[in-house]
């Protein structure tokens, strides 16, 4: 036998580590999506201290470090902050398929939140059709067709009759 | 207890896309291998204590450390994991060494990023149920970031694509280096988009390696070495989790990781007290947003610095002079290779990519999407 550790082949073993979970939404995140399934709205969280509006709702102000228990509802009207156009093709992992690009997320600040929601944007994937500052609006499925997870939120889109800043 | 902390030794794996002759056990071997032999060190004798950093997701295996404690010097002894970034390893090594608990710890950090698919591992740090769905990785996310950036400061993908022509030019003079090259504007621009603005060129590649470090008390790396590198700062610290809580113009975790390790080491100007600064640039924009929160530049301004040649290896303040994390450095690695370039460059050993008389230098490395947590060490050779 061949004493010396000469590397003959190479062997890599493919395997798919296919772990299911099922995760608990929790109090404040099962509130956020029955209130969503049921009555479309979006609800928030605010800070007893320092009054900031969270979504999504949670149980600690991380900057305050006290127990948030106050709700406030949200437009589902906001402002574009942030977006990218995606060439990627990255998976949706509740269906392991590609989301097929190009497609654009958005970054959008819901009136009277503090914080900003990431979704998807319907808007043509064009740098001269999306811009930050647009004006945007949640797009819902109908109510008999909402099943209380984020799919319930088809996605942005802006509002009409905006035109891109110079 | 310890007054002081030196990195007595570092060993570092070439880069590269795919190290199929290797599986993580071997891999992880060839570096600590090579720091025990270079520095004399035995792990029954001198080693006191392992600090290994990977990610149970990249490696396919729950508590990724389990597997190679052989390896890394951990079987019936001591061995503890950082779930985190490379740079990570190297603070708390330190700290259990200041606290007078150990005398001499490795430091190890590796990944075999081509096992699997980057996109898919990333996506699981995001939230499950409010954020996960969506797809969304540390591209996607890093693209939002940029974009807000752009916005903040109307800064340009020319000013992003500056930084990777200057990283991939120095990783000319690394041989440790994957990806390098002199590039040209044009070359950065038309790369294929990934998500806008970012092209390939400005996301750092996936690749397969692994560092590791010893770090030693005083008393201890004076007789181990005659280049002793000093941890002279740390710093570390958090933004929030859900990216719509911060605005990602802005890093606020950096700065104040940046505060700690600057107070610790007594630096009050960062340009003036530092030779050279190596950073984590996941993504080329992040170079001009670290530099920022490292207190480098005002808000927007890190884009000239690198248009002016200031940031050059030949420039006042050398940033990335090894080609930094765009030249190919594995996720969770990136970081403890981040604070061995910037101990090679102390000890006057970084060979054709060395910086003139380099006597104190920062690292930096970053966990999570958009730069979540933040991790700031100051070295220096004095």
């Amino acid at each position: 036998m061949n004493q010396k550790n000469t590397v003959t082949e190479q062997i890599c073993v493919p395997m798919t580590v296919d772990v299911p979970y099922r995760f608990a939404a929790g109090k404040y995140m099962a509130r956020f999506l029955t209130e969503l399934r049921d009555n479309g709205r979006f609800v928030g969280v605010k800070c007893p201290s320092c009054n900031r509006v969270q979504m999504p709702p949670r149980v600690v102000c991380a900057a305050c470090h006290v127990k948030n228990d106050e709700w406030v509802e949200l437009s589902s009207e906001g402002t574009m902050v942030g977006f990218t156009i995606m060439y990627l093709p990255l998976t949706d992992p509740t269906t392991g398929k590609p989301h097929e690009p190009p497609f654009v997320y958005g970054s959008v600040r819901l009136d009277g939140s503090d914080s900003t929601v990431e979704h998807m944007v319907n808007v043509e994937p064009d740098l001269d059709k999306i811009w930050v500052g647009m004006r945007m609006k949640v797009v819902l499925r109908d109510r008999e067709e909402r099943i209380g997870d984020l799919s319930d939120i088809i996605h942005f889109e802006p509002l009409p009759g905006q035109k891109r800043p110079q | 207890m310890s007054d002081r902390v030196a990195i007595v030794g570092v060993a570092q794996t070439r880069f590269s896309p795919k190290r199929a002759d290797a599986n993580v056990a071997e891999l992880a071997y060839e570096v600590i291998e090579k720091v025990l032999n270079d520095t004399g060190l035995s792990i029954e004798k001198d080693i006191d204590n392992t600090i290994s950093c990977s990610h149970d997701i990249w490696d396919g295996q729950t508590i990724s450390n389990i597997g190679i404690t052989d390896v890394a010097g951990g079987h019936l002894r001591t061995e503890e994991k950082m779930a985190m970034d490379g740079s990570t390893a190297a603070y708390y090594g330190a700290v259990g060494i200041l606290s007078g608990e150990y005398e001499c710890t490795l430091l190890l950090a590796h990944t075999k990023m081509s096992q699997t698919n980057r996109h898919i591992v990333n996506n699981d740090a995001f939230e499950p149920i409010y954020s996960r769905q969506l797809g969304l990785d540390f591209t996607s996310a890093g693209a939002l970031q940029a974009r807000r950036f752009m916005h903040a400061h109307g800064l340009s993908r020319e000013d992003f694509a500056r930084v990777v022509m200057k990283n991939l030019g120095n990783a000319m003079a690394n041989p440790l280096a994957c990806r390098f090259g002199y590039y040209g504007l044009d070359d950065v621009l038309s790369a294929p988009m990934e998500a806008d603005p970012l092209t390939a060129m400005d996301a750092a590649p996936d690749v397969d390696g692994a560092v590791a470090m010893i770090v030693a008390s005083e008393s201890k790396a004076k007789k181990i070495t005659d280049t002793p590198v000093w941890i002279q700062g740390l710093g570390s610290c958090y933004d929030d989790y859900f990216l719509g809580d911060r605005d990602l113009a802005e890093c606020m975790a950096l700065e104040k990781a940046a505060a700690q390790a600057y107070k610790m080491a007594g630096i009050s100007n960062p340009v003036k007290d530092l030779d050279l600064i190596e950073l984590s640039d996941e993504f080329s924009y992040q170079e001009l947003l670290w530099l920022e929160g490292l207190g480098v530049c005002k808000p927007g301004e890190g884009a000239r610095l690198t248009e002016s040649g200031f940031t050059s290896r030949e420039g006042e303040l050398p940033v990335n002079p090894s080609g930094g994390v765009l030249s190919g450095v594995p996720a969770n690695v990136m970081g403890l290779n981040r604070v061995a370039e910037a101990a090679l460059q102390l000890m006057g050993k970084a060979g054709e990519r060395q910086v003139k008389d380099a006597k104190r230098a920062v690292a930096q490395g970053h966990t999570g999407f958009c730069g979540q947590h933040q991790c700031v060490i100051v070295l220096g050779n004095q």
